[in-house]
C-alpha cells in the first residue's frame, strides 16, 4: 500500500513539474520573465527518479504489493532480471521511457542555459514538457505501474520467459528507447522554429550532435535486437520483418535521412522544409511505432503487451502530425529557399536521392506493417505481409544505397565533373571488380552476393579514401589525434560498418545450409563439412528452471543447446548453442528426443529410439560480421557525437 | 505558392486525418474468427500427402476420429503465434479421438520443416505441392482451420490464429 501511495506520489510531483515548465514558459515567453525551466525540469525528473526507484526497489525486493510486481517478477528472480522487469512490461517501459525524457529535456535546457531567453529554446522546451506531460499522465491513468495488488502473492509470475533468458534485456530495451526518445529533440526545435518563424536559423545543425547520439542508440538497439533474436528464436534468424521490428525501423529510416539532409541545410542552405518535415516525420514515426507496439492490434512476435493506450498513442500521432503540417503551411512561404540544387551529379544532388531512397524505404516498410490492418477492413481476416514483400524491395533499395554510398563521397558540392570524379573513383572501382573476378574464380555463383559484394566493397573504398584524406590532413597539422573529432569521420565509420553490416547479411542468408540430423549418443555426423558429436544429456535444475541440455560437440567445440522450463510460467524456451567464428556460425538447436524421453520440455518423437536426439543444425558463413559491423556504426555514431564542434555552430 | 501550399497541407491533412481515425478504431487481434465456408456441413474433401518427415498420411484414415486440419505457413506471423496452442491441443486430446493435421501453404521444405522444429510441433503437417489441397479447401491465406467431426463432415472453419481455449470450446461443440 505504502509502495503504490509513495510511486503515485512521484508521479504526481513529476507531472506537476512538466506542467509548472509548460505554464511558466508559456509565460516567459509573452511577458520574457525568467522561467526557471531548468527548476521545472529538475522537479520533473526528480519526481521520474522516485518512481523509478520504488518500482526498482519492489523488484529487488520482490514486493508483490504492486500488482505489476506480481506478474513480473518472483521470489526466485535473479538480480539482473529483477532490475530488467521495469521494462518486461507496458506500465514499467513508461516508466523507462520518462526517465529517458525528463533526463534529456533536463539536459537540453542546460546545454542551452545562455540561450535560455531565446524563444526557440523556449518553445522547444514548452514542447519537450508536453511529451513528458503526455507519458507521465498515461502512468497516472490508463497504465498505472503502481496499482495495487489486492491478492495475496506468495512466489510471483516471474518476467515473460522469454525476457529472463539473455542478459541482452539490459540493453536493447533501454538503447531502442534512448533512440526513440532522442527524437523528440529535433522534433521540439523544429515546432520551436515553425512557431518563432525563425526557420532559417542553424538550429538543426547545432542539434546535429544530438540526433546522431539518438540515430546511434537506435541502431545499435536495433542490432542487439537482432543478435538477441538470433540467439534465442531458434530458427537462426534475425530479421523477421515484424510489425514491432518494423516500429523500430521506420524511425531509424527517415532519422538516417534526417541526418544526411541535415548536412545540405548547413552546406548549402537548401532542404529548410524538408529537414523540418523529416524531424517532426522521425518523433511521429516513433510514436506509431510505439502504437503498434502496444495497442495490440497487429499480430507480433513481440507481443509482450497489448494494452488499451492504442487510442490515446494514435490521438498524439495525429496531433503531432496534424501540428507539423499546419506549422509547415502557416510559415511556408518563409521556407522557400532563395536558391536549389545546380546539378543533379553533385554531393547535394546524390543527398536528395539518398533521402528519396530511405523515405521511399520507409513508406514501403510502412505500407507492409499496415496492409493487414486495411486488408482487414475490407476482407474480413487478417493477413500477413511476409517475408518476401519486404525482402523483394530491401534488396534493390539496399543495393542503390551501398552504390550512392561508394560515389557521393568522392563527388564534390554544387557541380562536380564527371572527370574529377571518375579518377577518383577509378582505383576503387578497379579493386572492386578484381575482388568479384577473385570470388567467381573461387567458386562464388551467388548473383546477389557478387552484386551486393562489389558496391560494399566500392563503398568502402570511398569511406576509406575519405578517412585516409582525413588522417594525411590530420597529419599536415601534426595532430594525427585530431583526425578522430574531424566532422567526416564519425560518419565514413558508420559507412564502413554500414558495408560490414550488409555483407554480412548478404553472405549468411545465400549461402544458410539448414538441416536436422539424428544422433543417438556417441556418435557423429558431419553436416555442411562440420563434424556434429552428441555425448548425452544433462539435465540442470535450479530454483529459476529446469533445463535439458545436449552435449554436443561441433569440430571440437563443445556446445550445449537445450530446453528450459522456467518456473512459474508454463512456456517453454529453447535455447539453441551457437558455434561462432569469423567465417561461420553453426547453429545447434535440439529439436527432438526419442522414445519416451522424461526430459522436461522437449519434443518426444516415438518412431525415434530411445536416446537418441534430433539436432537442428544451421551453417551460416560470416555471419559473426553482421554483429561486428553494428558494433562499428556504434563506434562511428560515437565518433561523429564527440566530433569537433564548427566553430560557427552555436547560433548568434 | 501560397494556394498550393495550402492545398497540398490540406490533402496531407486528409490522410493523416483518415489513417489516424482508421488505426485509432482498429480492435485488438483477438481469436480466429468463425467464417462461413461453402464447405460446412459437407464432407470434407478427401486429401492426402507427405508429412514433413517423409512418411505418407492420409486423411481417410483418420474416419472416426476428430480432424483438425490447418492450413499454415512459416513466413506467416499468425501461424506462429497459434503454433503453441495447436500443438498444446493435439497433445492434450492424442487418446481422445482427435488429430490434428498441418497443411503447408505456399512454403519450402526447409523453412516449414525449421519452423516445425522450432515451434515443437506435436501434430504431423503434410506437404501440398501446388497447392492442390488449400484449392479444394478454398483456403486463401493461412492460418486456416477446418474442424472435421467424425462423420467426415466440416462442422467449423476458423480464420486467423486460434486460441486454446477456442479449439476446446470447438471440439464440446462437435461432440455435443
Amino acid at each position: 500500500m505504502i509502495l503504490t501511495w509513495l510511486g503515485r506520489s512521484f508521479l504526481y510531483v513529476s507531472f506537476a513539474g512538466a506542467l509548472g515548465g509548460i505554464l511558466f514558459q508559456l509565460r516567459a515567453l509573452r511577458t520574457s520573465k525568467p522561467s526557471h525551466a531548468k527548476v521545472f525540469a529538475a522537479l520533473a525528473l526528480l519526481g521520474v527518479l522516485g518512481a523509478v526507484g520504488v518500482m526498482q526497489y519492489a523488484l529487488v525486493t520482490h514486493d508483490f504489493a504492486l500488482a505489476y510486481v506480481a506478474e513480473n517478477n518472483a521470489t526466485f528472480t535473479p538480480l539482473l532480471y529483477s532490475i530488467t522487469g521495469m521494462w518486461s512490461a507496458l506500465e514499467g517501459s513508461l516508466l523507462l521511457w520518462s526517465l529517458l525524457l525528463a533526463a534529456i529535456t533536463l539536459g537540453v535546457l542546460l546545454y542551452y542555459r545562455r540561450e535560455a531567453t531565446d524563444a526557440v529554446v523556449g518553445w522547444a522546451a514548452v514542447v519537450l514538457f508536453g511529451v513528458g506531460a503526455f507519458f507521465t499522465a498515461l502512468m497516472m491513468f490508463p497504465a498505472d505501474p503502481f496499482l495495487a495488488n489486492p491478492a495475496h502473492v506468495l512466489q510471483g509470475q516471474g518476467p515473460n520467459a522469454l525476457l529472463q533468458d539473455n542478459p541482452l534485456v539490459a540493453a536493447h530495451p533501454p538503447l531502442l528507447y534512448l533512440g526513440f526518445v532522442g527524437f523528440t529533440v529535433p522534433f521540439a526545435f523544429a515546432i520551436a522554429m515553425l512557431v518563432t518563424g525563425r526557420v532559417h536559423e542553424r538550429w538543426p545543425l547545432e542539434q546535429r550532435r544530438w540526433t546522431v547520439l539518438a540515430w546511434g542508440a537506435l541502431s545499435v538497439g536495433i542490432i542487439l535486437g537482432a543478435w538477441w533474436s538470433y540467439q534465442v528464436l531458434g530458427w537462426g534468424g534475425f530479421w523477421g520483418w515484424d510489425p514491432v521490428e518494423n516500429a523500430a525501423l521506420l524511425p531509424w529510416l527517415t532519422g538516417t535521412a534526417y541526418i544526411h539532409s541535415v548536412i545540405v541545410q548547413d552546406r548549402r542552405g537548401l532542404f529548410r522544409v524538408w529537414n523540418l518535415s523529416l524531424a517532426i516525420a522521425t518523433f511521429a514515426l516513433t510514436v506509431l511505432g510505439t502504437f503498434f507496439t502496444r495497442s495490440g492490434v497487429l499480430e507480433s512476435v513481440h507481443s509482450f503487451s497489448s494494452s488499451t493506450l492504442g487510442p490515446l498513442l494514435i490521438g498524439l500521432f495525429f496531433f503531432t502530425v496534424a501540428l507539423g503540417v499546419g506549422l509547415l503551411a502557416w510559415r511556408g512561404d518563409a521556407l522557400r529557399s532563395a536558391v536549389g540544387v545546380d546539378q543533379p551529379l553533385s554531393r547535394e544532388g546524390l543527398f536528395v536521392a539518398n533521402n528519396i531512397l530511405f523515405v521511399g524505404f520507409a513508406v514501403v516498410v510502412l505500407l507492409g506493417t499496415v496492409f493487414p490492418l486495411l486488408y482487414e477492413a475490407v476482407n474480413g481476416t487478417q493477413v500477413t505481409v511476409g517475408t518476401p514483400y519486404f525482402a523483394t524491395i530491401a534488396a534493390p533499395l539496399s543495393v542503390a544505397l551501398l552504390a550512392l554510398m561508394a560515389i557521393a563521397p568522392l563527388v564534390s558540392w554544387r557541380s562536380a565533373s564527371a572527370t574529377v570524379l571518375w579518377n577518383r573513383l577509378r582505383p576503387i572501382a578497379w579493386a572492386s571488380v578484381a575482388l568479384v573476378a577473385l570470388l567467381v574464380l573461387v567458386g562464388v555463383r551467388h548473383r546477389a552476393v557478387l552484386v551486393a559484394v562489389f558496391f560494399a566493397a566500392a563503398a568502402a573504398g570511398a569511406a576509406l579514401r575519405t578517412l585516409g584524406g582525413v588522417v594525411v590532413a590530420a597529419r599536415r597539422r601534426g595532430r594525427l589525434l585530431g583526425a578522430l573529432r574531424a566532422p567526416s569521420t564519425g560518419g565514413m565509420v558508420v559507412h564502413l560498418g554500414i558495408v560490414v553490416l550488409a555483407v554480412g547479411i548478404v553472405v549468411s542468408t545465400s549461402y544458410t545450409q539448414r538441416s536436422e540430423v539424428t544422433l543417438a549418443s556417441g556418435q557423429s555426423t558431419v553436416v555442411d563439412s562440420q563434424l556434429v558429436s552428441f555425448a548425452g544429456f544433462h539435465v540442470v535444475k535450479d530454483p529459476l528452471e529446469t533445463a535439458t541440455q545436449l552435449v554436443v560437440s561441433v569440430d571440437g567445440n563443445a556446445l550445449r543447446p537445450a530446453v528450459t522450463t522456467f518456473n512459474g510460467r508454463a512456456t517453454t524456451v529453447g535455447t539453441p548453442a551457437i558455434d561462432s567464428n569469423l567465417l561461420r556460425d553453426v547453429y545447434v538447436t535440439f529439436d527432438a528426443v526419442g522414445g519416451n524421453g522424461t526430459t522436461s520440455g522437449a519434443q518426444v518423437q516415438n518412431n525415434l529410439p530411445a536416446g537418441s536426439v534430433v539436432l537442428g543444425v544451421t551453417v551460416e558463413p560470416l555471419l559473426a560480421w553482421l554483429w561486428i559491423g553494428g558494433l562499428l556504426v556504434g563506434v562511428g555514431a560515437g565518433v561523429s557525437f564527440l566530433r569537433r564542434r564548427y566553430v560557427e555552430d552555436r547560433p548568434s | 505558392m501560397r494556394r498550393t501550399v495550402l492545398l497540398s497541407s490540406l490533402a496531407v491533412l486528409a490522410l493523416v486525418v483518415a489513417f489516424s481515425v482508421f488505426l485509432g478504431t482498429r480492435q485488438p487481434v483477438t481469436d480466429a474468427t468463425d467464417v462461413t465456408s461453402p464447405l460446412l456441413g459437407r464432407v470434407a474433401p478427401a486429401f492426402a500427402g507427405t508429412e514433413l518427415d517423409g512418411t505418407h498420411w492420409s486423411l481417410r484414415h483418420d474416419r472416426g476420429h476428430v480432424v483438425v486440419v490447418n492450413f499454415w505457413a512459416s513466413w506467416c506471423g499468425p501461424c506462429q503465434v497459434e503454433a503453441p496452442n495447436l500443438s498444446t491441443f493435439a497433445w492434450q486430446e492424442r487418446h481422445a479421438g482427435v488429430d490434428v493435421i498441418g497443411v503447408v501453404f505456399n512454403d519450402t521444405l526447409s523453412a516449414a520443416n525449421a519452423f516445425a522444429a522450432h515451434y515443437g510441433s506435436l501434430y504431423p503437417s503434410i506437404l501440398d505441392p501446388g497447392g492442390a489441397i488449400a484449392n479444394r479447401y478454398g483456403v486463401e491465406s493461412p492460418p486456416t482451420t477446418f474442424v472435421i467431426n467424425a462423420q467426415g463432415r466440416v462442422v467449423v472453419t476458423l480464420v486467423g490464429a486460434v486460441r486454446l481455449s477456442q479449439l476446446e470450446s470447438v471440439l464440446r461443440r462437435v461432440r455435443a
